[in-house]
């Protein structure tokens, strides 16, 4: 994300789910030009870690050549909430959905931005990658 | 329709049931008090069939099934229901989806057919009326930002839809004002029907005043070691705790 002009605002999220073996990265760059003043940018970089063999990693690079800017970073690791998965269970709901729904929730946020064809599309292929993905 | 007999549990490498014994009848409302580290959540949970507690003894039937071979969502399916006593949230999963997938769970279990999106916002508009909860909830995820008495609102709500044989409802009056309590009061009295039954987990006298019970039982050191009418409730908040243990040593 390149700040060019006065008080330019941005926002970026990125949601990263591991499975299985995996090593996640996220590598992000928010550049504040000196032309930038009063810029305000908000990052959120949030982590699903499904199993214990997979991992993920952050690296936020911030460049900033104006004092007046707002940069603003925050990370989240987590996994599939034991308690959350057992009240899907206690409700009746499958193990198997109760874990795409829940992984659906975390990545609401995004798909939602998407044209809803493909959002449809993204939601269907995130379900089949995680068939079994959950021991 | 629930038969417990001789039920010991371990978590953490701890025994916290050390022989329940308990027999609710389909029609019946049953409470179960006791103090803190009793067990009465945890015979809750092994109830409900969470996995982290594992049984060491003892056998539950539930409408002549064998409960414990059954996993937890198989069980729900059945007809079990478990008010939790703090409900988790869930952000990103809406409130009306997860009790929607739940309905249509159970309906195909029984060989029903589901309902669809417009049936069940119907229905559940319904049932929130009754339960006085506001429009909000519709579009919010599940139990996201709800105060603690919005929390245990909710879990009567879900139990109105699910219409379960057998609530098991875990100190669902702790944290509710007096409004809160009748609301959900009156939903729980909703649900009596001589086809089901309720069993309350509770600590207090209170919410026995509004959902009479059948029989009281109080729960310590992980067994039930008195039972009674209601009348025992209105001992218990007048004497506490420790008198049982003098009855019963």
């Amino acid at each position: 994300m390149i700040h060019i002009g006065r008080n330019t605002k941005s926002t970026i999220v990125s949601k990263g789910i591991s499975a299985g073996h995996a090593e996640n990265t996220y590598r992000g760059l928010v550049k504040i030009l000196p032309s930038a003043a009063g810029a305000r940018n908000f990052t959120q970089c949030d982590s699903l870690l499904m199993g214990p063999k997979c991992a993920a990693h952050t690296f936020p690079y911030m460049e900033v050549k104006n004092p007046t800017a707002t940069v603003e970073h925050e990370a989240s690791t987590s996994k599939i909430g034991e308690d959350q998965l057992f009240y899907c269970l206690q409700r009746g709901i499958s193990a198997e959905d109760a874990v795409n729904m829940i992984v659906s929730g975390f990545c609401k946020v995004v798909f939602k931005e998407l044209p809803m064809e493909f959002a449809v599309e993204a939601q269907n292929l995130l379900s089949v990658s995680l068939e079994g993905a959950v021991g | 329709m629930l038969e417990i007999s001789d039920l010991s549990a371990r978590v953490a490498g701890k025994d916290i049931l050390t022989g329940v014994n308990l027999t609710v009848q389909a029609g019946e409302v049953h409470a179960i008090m006791g103090p803190n580290g009793s067990g009465k959540s945890t015979l809750a949970q092994v109830l409900a069939g969470r996995e982290d507690y594992e049984v060491t003894r003892g056998s539950v039937t539930f409408e002549g099934r064998d409960l414990l071979a059954m996993r937890a969502e198989e069980r729900a399916r059945a007809g079990l229901f478990l008010g939790f006593q703090y409900p988790v949230e869930i952000p990103g999963v809406n409130n009306v989806y997860l009790l929607k997938a739940a309905l249509n769970a159970k309906r195909k279990a029984a060989g029903e057919p589901e309902v669809d999106a417009y049936e069940f916002l119907a229905l559940i508009r319904q049932k929130m009326k009754f339960m006085q909860m506001s429009e909000s909830f519709l579009t919010r995820g599940v139990n996201e930002g709800f105060s603690g008495g919005e929390k245990k609102r909710n879990e009567v709500l879900q139990m109105l839809v699910l219409e379960p044989k057998l609530a098991i409802l875990d100190e669902t009056d702790s944290g509710l004002d007096i409004d809160a309590l009748k609301v959900v009061s009156m939903g729980v009295n909703s649900l009596r029907d001589p086809k089901r039954a309720v069993v309350l987990v509770t600590h207090y006298q209170r919410l026995l005043d509004y959902v009479i019970p059948d029989q009281v039982h109080v729960l310590s050191g992980g067994r039930i070691v008195k039972s009674g009418d209601k009348s025992l409730a209105h001992e218990l908040e007048r004497r506490g705790y420790d008198w049982v243990g003098t009855q019963v040593a």
